[in-house]
């Protein structure tokens, strides 16, 4: 009979083929330069990444720049190209040098979900001439997924708006991967704060979209609340694509309370801010959302129900960088791309510069103008950066990758539609804000 | 050796219906878990009557939704036995002609100015658009497979659906965007003292007329009889002389202009367009149209209510009571399994047969 | 239709897709092939009250040209009139695509009256190309199309091409050019003319080959028949060393794929049951796979820390289990309504996975990370090349048991429910048990498919099973073939494949996925590669038209062909 013996093949070579693998010699992660230096990029682990003289410098970016949570993505990657031009000290878009050599974008979509940081994840990854990688835009991107796959390459993952405390958290933290975002336990801290203290109130409900970013400020914002003596009256979870939430703010206002947190993304924000409207049972009940939330999209989604909710949103440190800089890159930031329409294009331009700062500090430049960046050095250095001055404050990166650790992050509260993007009010002031330490935030 | 008696005992066992006893077991468990899970949730207390009547007017004012959209599914069905999975595309576009009408209004100022004849002006543009896209369907797409066997057509409105709604993302973009309303929608109107959202009740309004207008439609007038021959049996009704093919695009462009107002309902009340609306929409109201019975106008509408109230209504009712958190993100589930269930003991839907419908 | 491309954006996005010498880009072919495409189609033979009608070759290329040119003209009116609104009447605001670089693609750069000029004239010329190639004749017309075909998808799957011949050591710079990534003009022209000059050869000498072929005795078939199914092996076996690590990924996930539309073929293409959930199947494979091999910090209270292989049996088993209890409710329902209804399980699936309610076993909106990799002799076989020969030897299982099913007593009866279920009943063949093994199967092998998407990455997240997961398996078997095990690794290669290769397609992959599904429903619904007992039930209609002989108007001539032996 035929088969057996196609099968029989098949599985003979099939298994010889398996053990040749076992033997096969790997993948080249690197370059593999290694001529001249201190560095053996053939045995060092995880290897480097070479330029010849004349070769641009590669850095990838994964951010959402599709879909409705485009104004995310395309916010941070305008933040990276004005690093990229603020390279020769000047906004003048055109763009700088790093150490000698131009800089190329290769710019990915996250797609904000695991997909999109699977495949531009691994698209990036297998790419040896990537030198580092700013994203995801999305922490439901990042974690597991694309922190895990570049990690494993030795790449250094860096996020300008992954806000999620999972990603940092000392049990899940992958050792590349870093983030200029502050992390969502202060943010929740600050708004549980709003509400207890400014507020005044005493109940709240949460509203999460089942994203880990939402989830993970409404559990956050449920600890935080609970100590100080307040209550979540329900918890209650939607789904992004519903467009009808009536009978879920019905059923939340039995419960009674003074305020519903719903840091999710739009549209599902902006309709429920305007859903709340026309329930009874909810006069009164103040909205809250969150950064996800308080994109432009909101203004054109939710309407005149905008007015009189409140948006928690991180603010550039006052103490922060010299204030000349502050004003010279929101200039340049409104001349080349317009306004702003998410609140991470300065946590983006941070996370280059720092990254470059670390190329600086340990890359290697041949005789023949070649470059050569040692990846685990790389991750070193960027994870030693100290009291470096950036647009969002003092950057100081710990080894758990948040690097607005021992900054004061400064969260204000907004009330609508006084808020500084695009659709709102360019100098609105927040009406509440904190200025918090990861540690002081969570207590310890 | 088995003698007589035993023969027939076996034999009597042989014929117990283990499928009726199952059925029956089943059906009683969950009728008197739902009603203990009811009255745990009743006794909690945690609801005021009028919460629950307004949970009621919401769950009827997305039913009248569903079951328009649910209408245009269960005429062509009728006529063509294949579900035109693309329906809610067909639905979406009317929404989105209508937008960029809308928006040309707002932006004019004529909306505010004369917000009734500008609601008609989109009433119009919804139904041009969804009854182009409609008829276009089924030119390109169903006329030349109509003789295909089930699978072929499906698959076709699968593919048609998905088509719609990326051309619709590809030419406007992904994002959702704000409908602009007139203002005079909002507030609401006390009607025998329950205070309804005006714009639900002009919902449930319009979707009543429109359902009763196209009942008598079907029954008195000849077009009407027509389409109820052509269900009947397509191949004598052309024998009888009636062109087959004007009948088809007929009830298409009927469900094209019932999918019309619904859109137009639709962003009356929620007031966003997105090239995506249709897809979720559309699923929905083919589970109302099949729990209803499908080929039926009545068993369309009232799948319609049924599901409208069974998402707006049931998490709280069922699920409260057991106290599982979360009860409103699990309202898919609900409406899914009672369509499962529903199905289990009438293959046909509500108001069908209640025998499993022959191939 | 250029007007149609061009809102939706696929000029633009594929203008950066260099194809050939720097000059012709995806996005500049894209506005050409309408025209040519029109005029070809335009001037096929056509039947006309029986009798096959064909222009003459100087009518047809001047027909072409002229349809060429009004498609042209149409094209050149809808961009003047783009560019003459005002700022704003402007077309950008209701169609997003419409920028001004859009615009200078389609006028080639130059200003704009010179540009619809020259639109207009290429469109022309491009219409009576296709015209005359529509007529020519087949010898001289086969050759043509596949000496294009290879030489444009090679050109679009410059990627892959290249990294392969690199790994084989080859200098690719004649073929490839280093600088913009297309085909150089060289390289465009050996791609063509050698397929086409082998086409040719084939052609005309083909015939002798095969003949020669046939006279040989049975026995000598057989050892050539297992060198080329050998030699296809050894492809197999070595293709991730040829393609580096990101493409072998890719692999691993068509493979991926192919393993769900060989499980969906099962139950959709040999029991001919419409299945429309069964991402709820895969589901269930990968989390299990997770709940059982994942380490503490999964984000699940459940740990119970196995092995891969060790969970393995007790994933298949369990989703089976889940087929059946799927399978049971379902029984009753025909078409349609089963529809309906496995779609609904697959949303309650994805609803149960996501819930608050489940989520401290099942991770809720976070799902489950810290998947460990599994490892086979001290191989991690997460690293891409590994997986693929993971995925592979799961697929070739898959293939041998569907392959063994469909030949067997079950193959057979799932046929007989298939063409007419109460007969099959009355014949003695106990649909119920056949719908549910049906279904256990089906679901089995998605639960393999789950268990290597779960170790894939190491992390699930529900989001990543929604329903288009199951539309994708379905656009598989059907693209490929309902019932045909060739069809279904066919259909993965070009849905999956294609897109996971060119990653601008991502954008348009729904689109082009909607648009294939219509197109193949319409014209070849037996699929690429087809079963031929399916085809003959899809074509029944044709069939019994053809057997009474009549000259129908505008009837298609069949399009079946006999040469498989059917088994």
């Amino acid at each position: 009979m035929r088969k057996p013996r196609w099968f029989a093949v098949v599985t003979l070579l099939g298994a010889l083929s398996l053990v040749a693998a076992g033997c096969a010699s790997d993948e080249g992660g690197g370059g593999g330069g290694g001529g001249g230096g201190e560095v053996d990029c053939n045995t060092v682990e995880f290897g480097c990444v070479t330029y010849a003289s004349g070769e641009p410098i590669r850095v990838g970016t994964l951010l959402a720049i599709s879909g409705d949570v485009a104004t995310l993505g395309d916010d941070s990657l305008n933040g990276v190209k004005l690093a990229v031009d603020y390279l020769d000290g000047k906004f003048d878009a055109t763009p700088g040098q790093l150490v000698g050599h131009d800089v190329q974008i290769d710019s990915q979509d996250d797609l904000c979900a695991k997909e999109g940081g699977q495949s531009g994840g691994t698209k990036l990854a297998s790419d040896p001439t990537i030198a580092w990688v700013i994203g995801t835009s999305c922490s439901s991107s990042a974690f597991g997924v694309a922190d895990k796959i570049l990690g494993d390459k030795g790449i250094v993952l860096i996020s300008p708006s992954n806000t999620a405390a999972g990603l940092t958290d000392p049990a899940t933290h992958n050792p590349f991967y870093l983030r200029t975002a502050q992390n969502d336990a202060i943010q929740a801290k600050v708004v549980a704060d709003f509400v207890f203290t400014e507020l005044g109130f005493k109940t709240a409900a949460t509203i999460h979209d089942e994203s880990p970013y939402a989830a993970g400020l409404t559990s956050g914002f449920k600890t935080f609340f609970e100590q100080l003596g307040g209550t979540v009256s329900v918890e209650e979870a939607i789904q992004s694509t519903d467009p009808d939430f009536k009978p879920l703010l019905t059923s939340i206002a039995q419960t009674k309370p003074e305020l519903i947190y719903a840091p999710d993304f739009n549209p599902a924000c902006a309709l429920m801010a305007k859903q709340m409207l026309d329930i009874a049972g909810l006069k009164g009940v103040k909205f809250m959302g969150s950064d996800g939330c308080a994109a432009s999209t909101f203004f054109d989604q939710a309407g005149s129900a905008a007015d009189g909710t409140y948006m928690s949103f991180p603010l550039p440190s006052p103490g922060g960088s010299e204030s000349g800089l502050v004003g010279d890159y929101n200039k340049a930031y409104k001349d080349q791309f317009g306004a702003p329409t998410a609140a991470f294009n300065t946590n983006a331009f941070d996370a280059f510069n720092i990254m470059a700062e670390a190329v600086k500090k340990v890359a290697i430049e041949g005789d023949d103008g070649s470059l050569t960046i040692p990846r685990a050095a790389l991750k070193d250095a960027v994870f030693q950066t100290k009291d470096y001055q950036g647009l969002t404050g003092t950057l100081t990166c710990i080894s758990t990758g948040d690097c607005q650790s021992q900054a004061a992050v400064n969260i204000g509260v907004f009330l609508l539609p006084d808020l500084p993007i695009e659709g709102g009010n360019p100098d609105a002031k927040p009406i509440f804000s904190e200025q918090l330490t990861l540690t002081e935030a969570l207590g310890t | 050796m088995a003698t007589e008696a035993q023969g027939a005992a076996v034999g009597r066992l042989a014929r117990f219906p283990v499928r009726r006893a199952v059925q029956w077991v089943l059906g009683i468990g969950i009728l008197v878990g739902a009603a203990y899970a009811a009255y745990r949730t009743l006794s909690l207390g945690l609801f005021s009557a009028a919460a629950w009547r307004d949970l009621v007017v919401f769950g009827v004012a997305q039913g009248a939704i569903y079951a328009l959209i649910a209408l245009g599914y269960t005429m062509v069905y009728g006529i063509l036995r294949m579900i035109n999975f693309a329906h809610g595309e067909v639905f979406m576009w009317g929404a989105f002609v209508s937008y960029f009408v809308a928006r040309t209004l707002q932006n004019s100022g004529f909306m505010q100015s004369s917000p009734y004849v500008a609601i008609v002006i989109l009433l119009v543009a919804a139904i041009a658009g969804s009854i182009g896209v409609a008829v276009l369907l089924e030119r390109v797409a169903y006329r030349p497979l109509r003789n295909a066997p089930r699978l072929v057509p499906l698959i076709t409105a699968i593919g048609a659906s998905l088509f719609l709604q990326n051309t619709a993302r590809g030419f406007f973009g992904p994002q959702t965007r704000g409908y602009p309303v007139p203002d005079v929608l909002g507030g609401t109107w006390t009607i025998l003292g329950v205070p309804i959202l005006r714009t639900q009740a002009i919902v449930i309004v319009v979707a009543l007329v429109v359902m009763i207008a196209l009942t008598l439609f079907v029954s008195r007038t000849k077009t009407g009889k027509s389409i109820r021959a052509v269900a009947e049996d397509k191949d004598i009704a052309s024998l009888m002389g009636i062109d087959v093919d004007r009948v088809v695009v007929t009830t298409f462009v009927i469900g094209g202009m019932l999918a019309g107002v619904a859109a137009v309902l639709f962003v009356m009340v929620f007031q966003v367009v997105g090239p995506f609306m249709g897809f979720v929409l559309g699923i929905k109201a083919f589970t109302a149209a099949v729990l209803g019975g499908i080929g039926s106008i009545a068993g369309a509408a009232l799948g319609g209510l049924i599901l409208g109230l069974l998402e707006s209504v049931a998490p709280s009712l069922f699920l409260t009571g057991l106290h599982i958190p979360g009860p409103n993100q699990l309202k898919d589930v609900i409406a899914f399994a009672i369509l499962v269930l529903v199905l289990i003991f009438r293959p046909g839907g509500l108001l069908g047969t209640g025998e499993a419908e022959k191939v | 239709m250029v007007v149609y491309l061009a809102l939706v954006g696929m000029v633009e996005t594929f203008n950066g897709i260099n194809l050939v010498g720097g000059a012709i880009t995806l996005g500049r072919l894209l506005l050409v092939l309408p025209p040519f495409l029109i005029g070809y189609i335009l001037v096929r033979p056509r039947v006309k009250a029986g009798i096959t009608v064909t222009p003459s070759p100087f009518a047809a290329v001047l027909g072409g040209a002229a349809a060429g040119l009004a498609a042209g003209v149409l094209t050149g009116i809808c961009i003047l009139i783009a560019n003459a609104l005002p700022e704003q009447l402007s077309a950008r605001n209701v169609f997003v695509a419409v920028t001004p670089s859009l615009l200078s693609i389609m006028t080639f750069g130059r200003p704009i009256g010179i540009g619809v000029a020259l639109l207009v004239a290429i469109s022309a010329v491009a219409g009576g190309l296709g015209g005359g190639l529509g007529v020519a004749a087949w010898r001289v017309r086969r050759p043509v199309v596949l000496g294009l075909t290879v030489a444009l998808l090679m050109a679009m799957l410059q990627d892959v091409f290249r990294v392969a011949l690199a790994q084989l050591g080859l200098a690719t710079e004649w073929l490839y050019s280093p600088t913009f990534g297309g085909l150089t003009y060289l390289g465009a022209v050996v791609a063509f003319a050698v397929p086409a000059a082998a086409s040719a050869y084939w052609l005309s000498e083909g015939r002798t080959v095969r003949e020669r072929l046939q006279t040989i005795p049975k026995e000598g078939q057989k050892p050539v028949r297992v060198m080329m199914i050998a030699a296809m092996a050894i492809l197999l076996i070595a293709l991730p060393y040829l393609l580096g690590s990101f493409l072998s990924a890719v692999l691993g996930r068509v493979g991926l794929f192919i393993l769900m539309g060989l499980g969906l073929n099962i139950v959709v293409g040999y029991a001919g049951l419409l299945d429309l959930g069964y991402v709820a199947f895969f589901a269930v494979g990968a989390y299990t796979t997770g709940l059982l091999t994942a380490a503490a910090n999964s984000g699940s209270s459940i740990h119970i820390g196995m092995g891969f292989f060790e969970a393995l049996p007790i994933v298949i088993v369990v989703a089976a289990f889940t087929g059946l209890l799927i399978g049971a409710p379902v029984l009753r329902l025909r078409g349609d309504y089963l529809a309906i209804v496995t779609l609904g399980f697959g949303e309650i699936a994805r609803v149960l996975l996501t819930s608050d309610w489940l989520s401290p076993a099942l991770g809720g909106a976070q799902g489950l990370i810290a998947i460990p990799a599994p490892s086979f002799l001290g191989i991690d076989l997460r690293d891409p090349q590994p997986f693929y020969y993971l995925a592979l030897g799961f697929c070739v299982v898959a293939a041998f048991v569907s392959y063994r099913l469909a030949n067997s007593r079950v193959g057979r009866a799932w046929v007989a429910m298939r063409e007419d279920e109460q007969i099959a009943e009355a014949m003695g063949i106990s649909t119920v048990r056949y719908k549910l093994l049906a279904f256990a199967t089906g679901a089995a092998v998605g639960g393999m498919s789950g268990a290597l998407f779960a170790v894939q990455i190491g992390s699930l997240a529900p989001t990543s099973f929604n329903i288009l997961v199951s539309i994708q398996a379905l656009a598989i078997i059907i693209l490929g073939g309902m019932g045909s095990i060739p069809g279904v690794i066919v259909g993965g290669l070009f849905l999956v494949g294609i897109p996971g290769f060119l990653t601008e397609f991502e954008q348009f992959q729904l689109l082009i996925y909607g648009a294939v599904l219509i197109a193949i429903m319409l014209y070849r619904p037996e699929g690429l590669i087809p079963n031929v007992r399916r085809t003959r039930e899809l074509h029944e209609e044709e069939i019994l038209q053809d057997a009474w002989g009549e000259g129908v108007p505008d009837a298609r001539p069949s399009t079946i062909s006999f040469e498989e032996t059917p088994r």
